[in-house]
């Protein structure tokens, strides 16, 4: 197994006095896509928060590359190669698209790389090249997320954070987008971890995955072997055994196992 | 020959329902949540529904004796259902939800249930797998249709439509429901209460009007009804306790029946309903203690310190009463202090101040958590039965109490221990036999009229009984030794961290045991030691968790004769509900069928050496 580039364990995050996160380790190995699934309010996005330093956690620990990086400034942790790409995009609406891109290099001396790099991603996603000088809020959904994507890169980061993606996408836009992020791993070999609630497409292009359930993970598996449990089957990918009457509306209870 | 019982002047169940029902009118009799609010039902209400219920079934084709199936969790219907076929002279019969839909067929097709009430879409769904196989039943009445709409069945009917049918009927047909009333005579079958049998298939116990309104004339050995008084509603009805607890019980008090929304909001609910009396198995009484263990080691330390000590004061007041003495007038006062200031507030966070009597049974309790509950000011009461005696054999008396036994026999009935130490009963509360099963019934009451309960154990001078083991639960060790599980597994059950305990050792070298874990109280700690974890499986397989567990163990191995103490064990490394069929629906593991599936992880214990 390849070592874990991202070993967070025993984390503990609060919102005033709630506890949002309860005690949660999981480790990402280093080249890897690793996914976590969870309904509205599991604790996902508080989950990346966390790792990314917008959000200090009151216990437990979070370690990239052996470094311990809980309780760093979300700055820091970018400048050591770990990017965040926020839940609903968050780009610069009033820069342009090449602007954007600019600032997501902010953190780099290198113009003869930014520009190679400014080349990677327009080659990626060929879209963001045409509308290269117009104001970023006037893009679409499905653009401003490979926008933010693109800023992600950008920063040459050997990890990124992905937060739900799919988020308002069409099904069309949401495969074109997936593809491209398993390209980014296996080329550029970028680890991602990556929150979704389109669990379905999460556990295609994922390696492994973890399931949470109000601030706990209750199932982890490598994703194949997840897409054949009933538990995920039923309460993730909305496939239902047709009963008696051919349409079955209870649910039946969780066993996670 | 037999003597009748009444309870109000009336002897059997129909005649003492409608005489209350006309006597408290517009009480309250029972509330339920609708969207999250109380609603309340008054007897009026309750008398009535239970009258269409009943009228429409017999419009339907009911006879006197006919057997209606209940496939529901408990709800207002669920009452009005039973309630509704006594009086119509048929008999009801309870079914677990968590059964499955063969174990439905088995039971409808044993007790040749002519109807059947189902709760909702889900439990419809099982008997209409399986109605193909049921050639005795006419039709399925559904409660709740959510997520029917659009299906339509010859079979099937809604509650409301059965209402209205049973409001016609009675316009067609005005004083029948008198009549029907009295159909019923004591010693006629009321209700079939199947036994969840652990070995073989199950049996359905017979219960007379007579056995039932004989055991309502004891009830009142909790406590003295009053006004306003109110109960919660949470065990399966299915469960001879529960159904006597909420069905027949309040026919006697008038207490309001109070239904929790489900098994998780119980904590929640017992604070909104704050009620007089309360019934419990061991399992919800351990849940209540360990959240007050859990929050007093995060309190601050002024409260921990105040916690002890009135804890304290409150277990020298309870060793008094224990002892039969009166704690000296001192000792009263500084107990007033630490109710003041510490212990009501503890029974306030748990719902539990306006418990005059508390009642804990069917499972085997710790000694040490009935002395906890007792220290807070709560008159708790251990009680022993069973389906076959009507749900009590034996209570604590309210003026002696002796931990570790059951207390003494219900009056009016014999008790006695057969030469191989088998308790034995005989009384009015002894049930009719099993259903179409003669030979069964003769296995369990003999030809001088003693039930065979099959538990073990002993009288002492004074009466009380303690009950050793079940029959066939003892172990006898490769060394021969007789061990008895019950007692360890009690013992283990008391940590705020074990949920449930089995003791395996019949033929073996040594005893071990299968631990499952309480996975709040685990997960919690696991979190405070910075332990870290994953799933549930790899919550047990931590070493911290492992260690923690085998602390536990040995705290009881030190209590423990030498030759008793368990050497190994291993924790069930999947969360378990009811509907596994490793646990009773009162969320006991059963000992054989954990036998048999684990035996795999069992055998690694006796392995290597």
């Amino acid at each position: 197994m390849p070592r874990a580039l991202l070993e967070v364990s025993n984390v503990e995050t609060y919102y005033g006095p709630i506890m949002a996160i309860r005690g949660i380790s999981f480790t990402v190995p280093k080249g890897q896509i690793v996914t976590i699934l969870g309904a509205n309010g599991a604790g996902k996005t508080t989950i990346l928060k966390t790792v990314s330093g917008v959000m200090d956690p009151q216990k437990g620990s979070v370690l990239f590359d052996g470094k311990a990086i809980h309780g760093m400034d979300p700055d820091r942790v970018m400048r050591l190669g770990l990017s965040h790409v926020p839940e609903g995009r968050e780009v610069f609406p009033f820069l342009s698209v090449r602007e954007n891109l600019r600032m997501g290099a902010y953190t780099r001396s290198d113009p003869g790389g930014i520009a190679q790099d400014l080349e990677m991603v327009y080659e990626y996603f060929p879209v963001l090249q045409a509308r290269a000088d117009q104001r970023a809020g006037s893009l679409s959904g499905g653009e401003q997320q490979m926008l933010a994507i693109s800023r992600a890169l950008m920063a040459r980061p050997a990890m990124m954070l992905l937060d739900e993606p799919s988020l308002g996408l069409s099904p069309k836009l949401v495969k074109e987008i997936f593809d491209i992020i398993l390209r980014i791993n296996k080329e550029r070999g970028v680890t991602v971890l990556l929150v979704e609630q389109n669990a379905n497409m999460a556990l295609h292009i994922a390696d492994y995955g973890y399931v949470l359930e109000v601030g706990r993970i209750v199932m982890e598996d490598a994703c194949a072997r997840l897409l054949e449990k009933d538990d995920i089957k039923e309460f993730y990918l909305g496939v239902k055994e047709a009963g008696v009457r051919g349409t079955r509306r209870w649910k039946r209870k969780k066993t996670w196992r | 020959m037999a003597l009748t019982f009444t309870v109000h002047g009336q002897d059997t169940v129909p005649k003492l329902f409608r005489h209350v029902v006309r006597e408290r009118g517009e009480k309250t009799a029972m509330r339920a949540k609708d969207l999250g609010v109380w609603r309340s039902i008054s007897w009026r209400e309750y008398g009535e529904k239970a009258r269409h219920v009943g009228l429409g079934l017999v419009g339907l084709g009911l006879r006197p004796r006919d057997v209606v199936a209940v496939l529901a969790d408990n709800c207002p219907e669920w009452l009005y259902a039973d309630l509704g076929t006594l009086c119509a002279g048929g008999v009801t019969n309870g079914v677990y939800t968590t059964d499955s839909a063969r174990q439905v067929e088995y039971i409808v097709n044993d007790s040749a249930s002519r109807f059947v009430f189902v709760e909702n879409e889900e439990q419809l769904d099982k008997i209409l797998e399986v109605r193909a196989g049921c050639p005795e039943l006419v039709k399925i009445i559904v409660f709740d249709l959510e997520g029917l709409h659009g299906f339509s069945d010859a079979q099937v009917l809604s509650f409301g439509a059965l209402l209205e049918l049973g409001a016609r009927y009675e316009r067609e047909h005005p004083g029948v429901w008198d009549s029907l009333v009295e159909l019923a005579r004591p010693e006629d079958l009321a209700i079939l209460v199947y036994t969840s049998g652990t070995t073989g298939p199950p049996k359905g116990a017979m219960l007379s009007h007579r056995n039932i309104l004989f055991q309502l004339g004891y009830s009142d050995f909790l406590t003295m009804p009053r006004d306003g008084d109110q109960q919660l509603s949470f065990l399966p009805l299915c469960h001879v306790a529960e159904r006597s607890f909420t069905v027949f019980y309040p026919l006697r008090s008038g207490a309001t029946v109070n239904f929790a929304e489900s098994i998780d909001t119980v904590p929640d609910n017992v604070r909104e309903v704050a009620p007089a009396a309360f019934f419990a198995v061991p399992r919800i009484w351990e849940k209540f203690y360990s959240g007050v263990a859990l929050r007093m080691r995060e309190a601050t330390w002024i409260g921990k310190v105040m916690y002890r000590w009135a804890l304290g004061v409150g277990m020298r007041v309870a060793d008094a009463r224990i002892a039969g003495t009166r704690p000296s007038l001192a000792l009263r006062a500084v107990c007033a202090v630490a109710d003041f200031f510490v212990l009501d507030n503890v029974k306030r966070s748990m719902g539990m101040h306006r418990v005059r009597g508390a009642a804990t049974g069917a499972a085997p309790i710790a000694p040490e958590l009935i002395r906890w509950f007792m220290a807070l000011g709560i008159d708790m009461r251990e009680v022993y039965g069973q389906t076959e005696n009507c749900g009590l054999a034996t209570a604590m008396p309210h003026q002696r109490i002796k931990l570790g036994t059951v207390g003494v026999k219900r009056p009016d009935t014999e008790v006695r221990i057969s030469p191989e130490g088998e308790i034995l009963l005989r009384g009015p509360h002894v049930f009719m036999g099993y259903y179409n099963n003669p030979k069964k019934t003769a296995e369990t009451i003999d030809a001088e009229g003693w039930l065979h309960t099959g538990d073990v154990g002993e009288i002492d001078a004074d009466g009380f009984l303690k009950i050793t083991d079940r029959m066939k639960d003892i172990i006898i060790t490769a060394g021969g030794k007789n061990v008895t599980p019950s007692e360890i597994e009690n013992q283990l059950k008391f940590s705020p961290y074990i949920s449930d305990a089995v003791v395996i050792g019949d033929k073996r070298r040594f005893l071990s045991c299968l631990v499952m874990l309480d996975h709040e109280t685990v997960a919690q700690f696991a979190q405070e030691k910075n332990v870290p974890f994953t799933n549930f499986a790899s919550l047990c397989r931590a070493k911290e968790v492992q260690d923690l567990i085998w602390g536990e163990i040995e705290r009881v191995n030190r209590q423990l004769a030498r030759v008793e103490t368990i050497k190994k064990f291993r924790l069930i490394e999947q969360i378990l509900t009811p509907e596994d069929d490793e646990l009773t629906p009162t969320m006991k593991l059963k000992r054989a069928f954990v036998n048999t599936k684990y035996k795999d992880v069992i055998d690694t214990m006796y392995a290597e050496t």
